[in-house]
């Protein structure tokens, strides 16, 4: 008897499906799963079927497009199936990169279509995991359906309910064929069944470590909207004097920062709309939220990046004492570890229970620090990891992070309070930023987020 | 919720700093804690799962990320796991499973045994709700029970317990909404983990291991099955089974982790750390076998090297003790499975026209049921090329990568005395966590090892893992639940292969000799 097959992961590759209903979070969740993954250095793309629909021309299709007896527009709905998995193979098969999960994004709502995929997966070598998300929780569905109908590109220069209507027919085409996964039908295969988020999870025939860090992330996501607030600590004495690291308390301007936090927040967070805070340990950051009527988390994980025996020095000194270890730092700076303290990697490792977690909260505001901020924006924006650790995040700054079916949305609020920057371009000890720098990250800032 | 700020100020760290009057710059609030007043345990002794939770201030466990001062971690607050489910359902192996792993990330977790607490106090191998129907019998209960609850609530109160796990039997909606109540009032969370056993081939397994315990020491095989098999039954009409409608939150554990249902458990990461364990956790038949790889001519980190003569002999002389050892300890597993199925026919079967004997020794292992990982260093993976020749599998896995020694490779203690006096004073004080200039700690490799940890649990099959030292020292540290201080003094010699056996209550080791 073998209950789990012994495999070797390094040769596997994994094909994530997903099942469900439309508006059901599929394509939140897939894009969740590519940006956990890719965070974590693991290569995952999302092959979205609608895509490649409207590649083959069907560009806003009515809701009749989606009936399953109109049998020309069902061929060109397999076409774009099949065009999906053919690319999904390539990907696959590229020798510069080792791709190891990819994820069909689409409905699958009928037993034969998975089977279909079951088959060619496996006549490809490629391990298939069911994900389904089912939900009958009115709220959810509808909030689903108005983000749909406002962002999908199928309801381009549409009235929003027109595109609401048109979206629920189509739901109800799906309806009519859908058959959900079950543990009597289903009991051989590998899924995972989301009831109402995370009311329910069945956890079916898990076969590798791979698969089951996949259920992991995903038993965490809540596909509700929320909002999610960083912002780095004010201005610190430390920043003033141009030394990293540390524990200092907060300048005179960093104080007011603490005032205007409150004010900002406000301004923006509804009043009925809950909200906790989460700071670091170190004083700087708990300074910063002294005034903001919230509840308060401190988190050790969310502390600086420690800058070992650096900790303390500015950037000329560390030029002068340590010019080997400065020079290791701007060529390779996500790998770099600082003698006796941390990496940028380092800190995605220890962020993961942070990250987790964030994924559970509903609206959460995050006070902390410029290299830990970092990692979090990438995770949400998808930043890669040799750039993350350049990405400029100004002091006295609110960013606002929406994160959406098909991207994060941000928005940048300026207190308007003048701090230094702690800015440091590769190559130069000095700190503040060049106004191309600037441009450039700005760039990164609002370019969507997947593709 | 608790505070994750950061533990004690240590004396020793509050000194001048080098820098002149720093004063802000970050003294104590470092990513690792130094400076541990306990002294380690001889090492290499038996597996410590079972000991109790160190009450030490600033004891961290070895895949623990930070600490906090109420002891908890994860934001998670205090959590009662209790196991639910009839007589060999693997009840135990999955309490002391999550014990040692929730220990490994630093979690305050002790597992409570009723059958442990019923043994003090009677001689009669019982099972609470079959054995008591009488007045007496009822009393007893109660007593035994409140014992045990007593015992877990003191370990929240007083040990600063995170995670108490409580091993019975809690078959009946009753039992399982009168520790709800009464954990729930004490703002502990309440975790049901239902195990479920429909397979017939784990049963039989389960109820081997049953009656090879303490309870049926005197008891011939044949009596021991039939009891055990009778209270089995007799439970059986008691039990009922755990749905949505009990609003509560459970976790539905299937034949082993074949299908997991979660209901209402949304208590965060840490629960959700648990099932990701869950998934990975298999029922292990084979064994763990940590080796060294061996000689090469420089032996030096610097260098990677195939092996010298010397080492292909060492390799050779490891092929064959592992084969052979595999071999005969599945010849012994068949053997009782034999004997074990003659005697649960209700049979009249003598067991001495039992021959072992009949089963060929002789034949090959099958390849499938052993897996050979190495290092991807060319030494480590030379010694395992007499298996690959032999078709088993072998494979590289690059998280088996030895701990980087940074500047201090390839010297010696008294090279390192020398060349880094203050940097080896401090390694000293704390080995598990120190880090030479460009090397990583033990503590690093632990936290980079956690995947493999749990790759190691998904292993059914005989498994034979060729490394380092370091990396073998963090694989048996977790195995056998060994403390920070005691993974990097753990010894392992060219000279013995280690073989970790998977029990139940506790892992087993044995070192075989490798004589060359």
């Amino acid at each position: 008897m073998v209950l789990h097959k012994i495999t070797n992961e390094k040769d596997i590759k994994l094909c994530v499906i997903m099942v469900g209903l439309p508006a059901r979070g599929k394509s939140f969740i897939s894009q969740k799963i590519v940006r956990y993954l890719s965070w974590l250095s693991i290569n995952c793309k999302c092959f979205n079927v609608g895509n490649y629909r409207r590649v083959l021309g069907v560009d806003n299709p009515k809701y009749g497009f989606f009936d399953f007896d109109n049998v020309n527009s069902y061929e060109i709905r397999e076409n774009a199936l099949k065009l999906a998995f053919e690319d999904m193979l390539s990907w696959f098969d590229s020798d510069l990169e080792n791709n190891q999960v990819a994820i069909i994004d689409a409905t699958n709502s009928t037993r034969a279509r998975r089977n279909w995929l079951i088959n060619n997966c496996q006549k490809n070598n490629v391990h298939p995991m069911f994900l389904e998300s089912w939900c009958d929780d009115k709220e959810t569905i509808m909030a689903n359906v108005k983000d749909i109908a406002t962002t999908s590109p199928d309801y381009d220069g549409m009235d929003l309910n027109t595109a609401e209507e048109d979206f629920m027919k189509r739901i109800e085409n799906y309806q009519n064929v859908y058959s959900t996964l079950n543990t009597t039908d289903d009991k051989d295969i590998t899924f995972v069944k989301l009831i109402n988020t995370s009311h329910e999870i069945i956890i079916n025939k898990i076969q590798t470590y791979l698969q089951s860090r996949i259920v992991f992330y995903v038993m965490n996501i809540r596909i509700k909207p929320k909002c999610i607030w960083l912002s780095r600590h004010g201005e610190s004495i430390y920043n003033v004097e141009q030394k990293i690291g540390g524990d200092s308390s907060l300048s005179e301007r960093g104080l007011k920062y603490s005032v205007k936090l409150k004010q900002l927040i406000q301004e923006n967070v509804k009043d009925n709309q809950e909200l906790s805070v989460w700071t670091s340990t170190l004083k700087r950051t708990q300074e910063t939220a002294q005034h903001l009527p919230y509840k308060k988390l401190e988190w050790k994980a969310l502390d600086e990046l420690d800058a070992g025996v650096c900790d303390g020095m500015t950037y000329e000194e560390i030029e002068e004492v340590y010019p080997e270890d400065f020079k290791a730092r701007d060529e390779d700076k996500y790998e770099y570890r600082y003698r006796g303290g941390e990496s940028y990697r380092d800190v995605v490792i220890r962020l993961e229970p942070v990250i987790m977690e964030l994924e559970r909260q509903e609206n959460v505001l995050i006070i902390t620090h410029q290299a830990v901020l970092r990692c979090i924006y990438a995770y949400f924006m998808n930043v890669p990891k040799e750039e993350s650790p350049w990405v400029s995040i100004p002091l006295h700054t609110l960013i606002k992070l929406e994160p959406r079916a098909y991207g994060t949305k941000v928005t940048r609020i300026k207190a308007n309070i003048p701090a230094v920057s702690t800015y440091k371009e590769k190559g130069t000890s000095h700190v503040g930023e060049s106004s191309s720098a600037k441009g450039s990250h700005n760039l990164l800032v609002n370019a969507p987020e997947i593709n | 919720m608790t505070s994750a700020s950061s533990i004690v100020n240590h004396e020793e760290d509050i000194k001048p700093m080098e820098n002149g009057a720093n004063y802000m710059a970050r003294t104590s609030k470092r990513w690792v804690e130094r400076g541990t007043k306990l002294s380690p345990k001889h090492s290499n002794s038996g597996d410590a799962v079972h000991e109790p939770v160190f009450d030490v201030e600033d004891f961290i466990s070895p895949g623990q990320l930070y600490s906090t001062e109420s002891g908890s971690l994860f934001h998670a607050g205090r959590i009662l796991i209790a196991l639910v489910g009839l007589p060999a359902t693997s009840k135990t192996l999955l309490s002391v499973a999550i014990t040692r792993y929730t220990r490994w990330l630093g979690v305050r977790t002790e597992s409570f045994h009723l059958s442990k607490y019923i043994k003090k106090s009677s001689n009669i191998p019982c099972f609470l709700s079959d054995e008591f129907s009488t007045a007496e019998g009822a009393e007893f209960k109660d007593e035994i029970i409140g014992q045990v609850t007593r015992d877990m609530m003191s370990f929240f109160e007083n040990g600063k317990g995170q995670i108490a796990i409580y091993d019975a039997l809690n078959i009946r909606k009753k039992d399982r909404a009168n520790i709800k109540n009464f954990f729930e009032k004490k703002n502990i969370k309440v975790l049901f983990v239902e195990s479920i056993v429909t397979n017939p081939e784990l049963i039989t397994k389960n109820i081997e291991i049953a009656i090879d315990s303490e309870d049926y020491k005197n008891w011939g095989k044949h009596e021991a099955i039939k009891d055990y098999t009778k209270r089995i039954t007799k439970n059986e009409s008691q039990y009922e089974r755990m749905s949505p409608m009990e609003s509560v939150s459970y976790i539905k554990y299937l034949n082993f982790g074949e299908r997991i249902i979660m209901n209402n458990t949304n208590y965060g990461y840490l629960v959700n750390k648990i099932v990701f364990f869950l998934m990975n956790l298999s029922n292990k038949q084979g064994s763990v076998y940590l080796s060294r790889c061996g000689r090469s001519n420089s032996d030096k980190y610097i260098d990677d090297e195939l092996l010298n003569e010397e080492g292909i002999k060492f390799s050779k002389k490891l092929t064959n003790i592992v084969t052979d050892r595999i071999k005969q300890k599945r010849l012994e597993r068949k053997c009782n499975t034999l004997e074990f199925n003659e005697n649960s026919k209700d049979s009249n079967t003598k067991l001495d026209t039992l021959n072992c004997d009949n089963v060929d020794n002789t034949e090959p292992l099958n390849l499938d049921s052993l897996v050979v990982w190495t290092a991807e260093r060319k030494r480590t993976y030379d010694t395992a090329k007499f298996f690959k020749y032999e078709g088993f599998d072998v494979q590289k896995r690059s998280q088996l990568k030895q701990l980087h020694p940074g500047v201090v490779a390839d010297m010696g203690e008294q090279e390192i005395k020398e060349k880094y006096p203050k940097e080896f004073e401090e390694f000293q004080r704390d080995p598990y966590h120190y880090r030479f200039s460009r090397a990583e700690s033990y503590h690093d490799l632990a936290v980079r090892m956690e995947p493999l940890l749990l790759e190691l649990e998904h292993m059914h099959n005989d498994i034979l893992i060729i490394a380092h030292e370091s990396t073998l020292r963090v694989l048996y540290g977790y195995s056998m639940a060994c403390t920070s201080l005691e993974v990097p003094t753990l010894d392992f010699t060219r000279h013995q292969l280690v073989e970790i056996s998977f029990k139940p209550f506790n892992n087993v080791v044995t070192r075989i000799p490798i004589d060359i």
